[in-house]
């Protein structure tokens, strides 16, 4: 096939067709609350460390949901995890299992 | 005192039940624990969609009610069933009442919005819930003489958030807070409205319409993400916090105002009731019926009924509807055990 | 006293013997390398400790919690008994054995087995004065001893009536030693009463010998049954190991190294290995840990965390972080094992350090918004934290008060905070949370305040234990409300309603404030007593400790902790932390307060 140089897909869109579920299915395999989600935004704005970064608890799981996982981590690495959005969270997710897996993963796979 | 009918609760769900089955020439019995007939509209001033007065739909209620005997300022203290068609019931003045039927119109309770701490009602002056809100209209205070600038609705207060117990829809708020936007804009067409929803949830008819009213003619602003924490600030104006979720950012907004959309609850003050029937009350507490969609107004004990929204939130038509319905099955239930 | 057999040996003795040298083997490579791989200055302090008065401290220490089980005593009569009965008496069996040794045959001095199988070796009879006294005092132990036994055995049946609802599930090196422990002594006894006729017995063993009759007369039997006990004995010394009774000798290290204020650093080795193979599995935690009420938690309680650490099982760390870190456990356990130390050491083995990025917080100007002249020395610092921003009432009936009282205060996180690092701690990350401490101490240096107030019991210890903050007072605000009323600042007068008070873990047993809130809250209200001790409080479920509890497992060890609180039906709830009062306001069907709001409401 001739290569014209481009592609079709483009990497700003998220692709379902080939996306990385493996952290997802991870994250889903331990308490799975992950999955309840309604992306109300409490956690993203209780956020303490949302006042001086750019911390979006919300985000991050949408974009592992979508196999963005390497956007999605650095949206909590600043995270202090001081539990405001565990508290708050009306589905009851448990947010910072959450972020302590996704860092403990990043940890095992690149350190 | 005997009767063919009993019914406990004196809203519009057991006001047209009983005017109902009163047109059946039977013998009708209501209880309602308050000194007036009406329930939660009392306090309610115009009704969504189209804005009528709730006060009419409780007058054409109350006209309706026929021979019914009405019992004002008593709750039921106790009751029992003696045997397979006969209850027993005494009342909180010691009176006690022999019945064939009980039709269980108990209502809801709306969600006392100080346990949703983070939000700072009763803490603060200028949080106010929907039913505040409703009593200042009645009286035709609004929000006072001063035209408040800024004036935030925050929805789903105590419905969808399992961290105060109530996993459920309260089905009404969002277009109560469309409807109360509206209104505050008409008395105060400078002010700028905010509503900070989750899910805007327009079902019903015309419903959408009202939506895209407030958008278009009345220039109300919907801010999708939910309020995460409220303070005040030293002049006594509030700070709300939440997230933008379609701008991915936190906001922070001060306003001179925030309405709370308190949910509807389960009336659990009727807990004991409930449990000397021995009914089934689903997790969310609400009273199951039968089934949810044949048999919605009987219940697992046979001369037991259950109408309005002891079932669960309804809307004012739904609830009027199912009393309706609630009087038919009541009247053959009768019947049944006059002839067999 | 002579010897029946002369040159002192019998076969019988040789599994005894192996057993005791290869326990005296194991244990000295144990304590070696315990010992090698402490730290200079803690090897220092260890002979410092041992060659100084601190030693009579530590032989209190050794008699007090190793032989005679005190703090077990303490908790169950009967369950005490039981430890002692066995500790103290074998020890005295052993001690007694010794000194017959020395007394009556010093030629044997030294040998191992002969102190435990003496009177097989010897002939003698109760008439001697001698022989009457010892012969007694031996009876004596080895009737308690088995009596202590008796009890372990009903208690394995029935542990309700030793005051324990659960007991620990046994492994099978637990199981052998176990079995073998409870075989010894009544092996002892038959082995010591057919010899009676011999070698000597007293009131017990003498009046099995006669009861037994011709039986003990034949060698057959005598020599099976001592055979029988040596090997029981063999048995026990062999599993010890792999058994929790290691705690036995254990202990004695541990208690050396705890009073030389040695702490541990690894979660497994050094000092942790003594902790960890001093873990009785005695189960006092299990009924302690808040986890139990949660259906299957109760597997995630010390005890089975220290077994798990002491096999080096890598699912030892999912453990870890199940816990509530409400320290209960290691308030009550009676080898003062901090387990909850442990399970932080090995959180923060594993933590991801390098992934977590604060540098944003360097970024930070130190900003005090102050309500007071900023050029004045504002004498109160008052710090919210995050949980407190989300329970406003806390804070707005603090600064009512303070203003009633004409205090000067600055709120210095009122746009939101930067966390006090504490939830970064418990989850492991010690490293990453000194940039969180930095930058909080840049902005309460600043402002020169005298006062840093809080009212976070979470925060509370934090800045009590990482911060230095070179003369700032940190107080909790139910101490500096307590302050308030005492310096008169503020009248309060006593309602006539009652209330129960909850201690928060990190203020109670955390920090060691039990009394104020007590004095605050005795001088606005009737208080009632909770079941429980305030030092035996159990955690509100709302813990930030915990990464692996659901929402549902944290409302039933709420539910649990408010039935034990409501007892006495107080009319009201009354606790000292943000975080306390969430979790109970959700669930307590009477009314949830912060001791501000009640201070605030009593105010006169």
């Amino acid at each position: 096939m001739v290569d014209f140089g481009f592609k079709l897909s483009s990497s700003n869109r998220i692709d379902l067709d080939s996306c990385d579920s493996d952290l997802f299915l991870k994250l889903k395999a331990e308490s799975g609350t992950i999955k309840q989600c309604i992306a109300c935004g409490s956690c993203a704005s209780s956020c303490s460390a949302a006042n001086f970064t750019g911390v979006n608890f919300r985000k991050t799981i949408l974009l592992i949901e979508r196999g963005k996982n390497e956007e999605a981590k650095e949206l909590i690495k600043g995270c202090m995890l001081c539990g405001k959005c565990t508290l708050v969270c009306p589905r009851g997710i448990n947010t910072r299992e959450i972020i302590l897996s996704i860092n403990q993963y990043y940890k095992k796979e690149r350190f | 005192m005997e009767g063919d009918v009993l019914i406990i609760g004196g809203g519009p769900a057991g006001m047209e039940t009983a005017s109902r089955i009163s047109d059946f020439k039977r013998n009708v019995i209501l209880v309602e624990k308050e000194r007036e007939l009406g329930g939660h509209i009392l306090k309610w001033d115009r009704l969504f969609p189209d804005g009528i007065l709730a006060s009419d739909i409780t007058n054409e209620l109350k006209a309706s009610l026929g021979n019914t005997k009405v019992i004002l300022g008593s709750y039921l203290a106790s009751i029992e069933k003696r045997d397979d068609y006969h209850f027993v019931a005494q009342l909180s003045s010691g009176e006690i009442i022999r019945c064939s039927s009980v039709v269980l119109a108990t209502g809801f309770k709306l969600f006392p919005a100080q346990k949703k701490q983070e939000y700072g009602y009763g803490l603060y002056d200028r949080v106010i819930t929907n039913e505040d809100l409703e009593t200042r209209f009645k009286k035709s205070e609004g929000l006072g003489k001063e035209a408040p600038k800024r004036v935030g609705f925050v929805h789903c207060v105590g419905s969808r958030d399992e961290k105060i117990c109530n996993k459920q829809c309260s089905k009404l708020c969002c277009i109560t807070a469309v409807k109360q936007a509206i209104e505050l804009k008409q008395l105060y067409p400078d002010a700028e409205i905010f509503c900070f929803y989750m899910d805007l949830r327009m079902y019903g008819r015309g419903y959408e319409d009202l939506y895209l009213e407030a958008q278009s003619k009345y220039g109300i602003r919907f801010i999708r993400g939910r309020v995460s924490e409220i303070s005040q600030d030293q002049s006594g104006l509030v700070i709300v916090k939440a997230e933008d979720t379609l701008a991915s950012r936190p906001l922070k907004i001060t306003l001179d105002w925030v309405i709370l959309m308190a949910g509807i609850i389960s009336e659990r003050e009727n807990d004991y009731l409930t449990q000397q029937l021995s009914l089934q009350l689903g997790e969310d507490g609400f009273i199951n019926s039968l089934d949810p969609i044949i048999k919605t107004d009987q219940t697992n004990i046979p001369g037991v009924f259950v109408t309005g929204s002891a079932t669960g939130p309804k809307t004012l038509p739904e609830v009027l509807s199912e009393a309706r319905s609630t009087a038919l099955t009541v009247n053959e239930y009768l019947n049944k055990i006059k002839n067999g | 006293m002579k010897e029946r057999i002369i040159f002192g040996y019998d076969p019988f003795v040789i599994p005894f013997t192996l057993g005791v040298i290869f326990i005296l083997l194991y244990l000295g490579t144990g304590t070696v390398r315990i010992l090698l791989s402490l730290k200079r200055e803690e090897a220092i302090n260890l002979l410092s400790s041992i060659f100084s008065v601190k030693i009579f401290k530590t032989f209190k220490d050794i008699l007090f919690d190793v032989l005679l089980h005190i703090k077990i005593f303490k908790r169950n009569i009967l369950l005490g008994y039981m430890h002692t009965s066995i500790a103290f008496g074998w020890f005295m069996l052993i001690f007694i054995g010794h000194i017959e040794v020395i007394l009556y045959t010093p030629q044997r001095n030294g040998v191992i087995y002969y102190p435990v199988f003496f009177r097989y070796f010897v002939m003698e009879t109760s008439q001697t004065l001698r022989g009457a006294f010892f012969f007694f005092l031996m009876d004596l132990f080895l009737l308690i001893v088995i009596s202590g036994v008796a009890l372990a055995i009903y208690k394995r049946f029935r542990s309700v009536r030793l005051g324990m609802k659960r007991t620990t599930r046994l492994k099978t090196g637990d199981k052998i030693a176990l079995w073998s422990l409870w075989m010894i002594f009544p092996l002892r006894l038959l082995a010591e009463s057919f010899t009676a006729d011999i070698s000597g017995g007293s009131f017990l063993t003498s009046t099995i010998n006669n009861l037994l009759g011709r039986f003990a007369e034949s060698t057959l039997y005598m020599d099976t049954i001592w055979w029988a006990y040596s090997c029981a004995l063999a048995l026990f010394l062999f599993a010890l190991p792999f058994s929790r009774y290691m705690h036995i000798p254990t202990e004695i290290l541990l208690i050396f190294l705890r009073n030389a204020g040695i702490k541990s650093t690894s979660s497994r080795d050094g000092f942790a290995e003594s902790e960890i193979y001093s873990c009785s599995s005695c189960g006092i935690c299990i009924d302690a840990c808040p986890m139990s009420v949660s259906g299957n938690k109760s597997e995630y309680t010390s005890v089975y965390l220290l077994r798990k650490l002491r096999r080096r099982r890598q699912d030892s760390l999912f453990m870890a972080e199940q816990c509530l870190m409400c320290g209960k456990c290691v308030e009550l356990c009676p080898v003062e094992i901090d387990s909850c130390r442990l399970k932080l050491l090995k959180k923060r083995e594993n933590f991801p350090n390098k992934i977590f990025d604060y540098d944003y917080l360097g970024k930070r100007e130190p900003v005090v918004e102050s309500r007071a002249n900023l050029e004045k020395k504002s004498k109160v610092l008052y710090y919210a934290g995050c949980m407190t921003h989300l329970t406003p009432q806390i804070y707005r009936s603090l600064f009512n008060i303070m203003d009633r009282a004409k205090i000067e205060y600055s709120f210095m996180d009122r746009d939101g905070s930067i966390c006090c690092g504490r939830p970064l701690i418990l989850s492991g990350g010690e490293n990453a949370a000194k940039d969180l401490v930095e930058a909080n101490s840049k902005i309460i240096l600043s402002s020169n305040a005298d006062i840093l107030l809080l009212s976070c019991p979470i925060c509370f210890k934090v800045f009590n234990e990482n911060y230095n903050l070179k003369g700032v007072k940190v107080m909790h605000h139910s101490q500096y409300i307590n302050l308030l009323i005492q310096e008169e600042k503020i009248k309060l007068k006593k309602g006539d309603f009652s209330v129960v008070y909850h201690d928060p873990c990190d203020l109670g047993r955390g920090s060691l404030v039990y009394t104020e809130p007590r004095e605050v809250i005795s001088a606005a209200a009737i208080l009632k007593e909770s079941s429980n001790l305030p030092n035996e409080s159990i955690c509100c479920g709302g813990s930030l400790a915990s990464r692996r509890f659901t929402q549902s497992e944290r409302d039933s060890v709420t539910l649990h902790s408010l039935e034990k609180l409501n007892v006495n039906n107080p009319q009201k709830l009354v606790t000292s932390c943000p975080l306390c009062l969430k979790s109970f306001a959700k669930l307590n069907k009477r009314e949830t307060l912060d001791i501000a709001q009640l201070v605030e409401n009593q105010m006169i």
